[in-house]
């Protein structure tokens, strides 16, 4: 594998919209008891036209494509939310390479079909052949 | 100084729980990552561990710090690896309330909790993970 340096892309994908179904799945296995993520009127009582996914699965998409890449060269990963994400939104997630030395440092950004920002973040990475 | 400003405990600043044990459940994992659109994980999944699990483990922070969830948005998460945990392994989790800060937004008060979560292996209790999550209380 050739080296990294700033500004190359680690991944551009996109992970399809979420069903209901799939909310309430990710709600049980991170035994999340929050209704505003499965309960239609709770969530509109709270301001928001539908149920809400979880942030945490922003967070678990990317550590998912990291953790693939990486293992355990993964040291740390940083994630805040701007936007909420609703049903059926497909989300696109990108790591880019910002600096390179004993660990890389990668810019994270996650955004819904219309271009709407819905996190934004950090991972740092172990180099190959660094002492973790 | 008042022990509450405006509906978050902020005297609960500091707040160390007593510890809990957990162990990664491959039933859950699975339940995860369909909730992904993953198949099941062959290994404990990077964000596996996570603060919910401790609120019914006694670290009851929307009650604790008076967060309705109606009123309760999740504004980040950090995860920072120092070991792989596997899915024999046991951890033991301390929570701290690390942070509690109350700022104006432009569409009000907003109330900012970070609480730190720390993962140690058992039975050396070597830190494994450390993660923090930022809750947001609106007005």
């Amino acid at each position: 594998m050739s080296p990294m340096k700033p500004g190359d892309v680690i991944f551009d994908v996109t992970r399809p919209g979420a069903s209901r179904a799939q909310l309430a799945a990710f709600s049980l296995g991170t035994e999340d008891p929050n209704p505003i993520h499965v309960d239609e009127a709770f969530a509109k009582s709270a301001g928001f036209p539908t149920v809400l996914q979880q942030g945490p699965m922003t967070t678990a998409h990317l550590g998912a494509f990291l953790a693939e890449k990486f293992g355990v060269r993964l040291k740390s990963l940083d994630v805040t939310f701007t936007a909420p994400v609703f049903p059926g939104e497909a989300l696109r997630l990108v790591a880019k390479v910002e600096s390179v030395g004993a660990e890389i440092v990668c810019a994270l950004a996650v955004s819904k079909p219309d271009g709407t920002p819905s996190a934004r973040g950090t991972a740092v990475i172990v180099a190959a052949g660094a002492a973790a | 100084m008042p022990a509450q400003i405006g509906g978050m405990n902020m005297h609960l600043e500091g707040k160390v729980y007593p510890p809990y044990r957990l162990r990664p459940d491959r039933g859950l994992a699975a339940r995860m990552h369909e909730g992904q659109g993953l198949p099941a994980p062959a290994a404990v999944p990077a964000t596996y561990f996570i603060f919910l699990r401790g609120e019914t483990r006694g670290v009851d922070l929307f009650a604790d710090l008076d967060i309705p969830r109606t009123k309760a948005l999740h504004a980040g998460q950090r995860y920072e690896w120092f070991q792989p945990i596997g899915w024999d392994d046991e951890v033991e989790v301390t929570a701290r309330i690390a942070k509690l800060a109350a700022k104006e937004g432009k569409g009000g008060k907003l109330w900012f909790a970070d609480i730190e979560y720390e993962y140690r292996l058992l039975p050396a209790r070597t830190l494994a993970l450390r993660e923090v999550t930022r809750l947001v209380k609106r007005g």
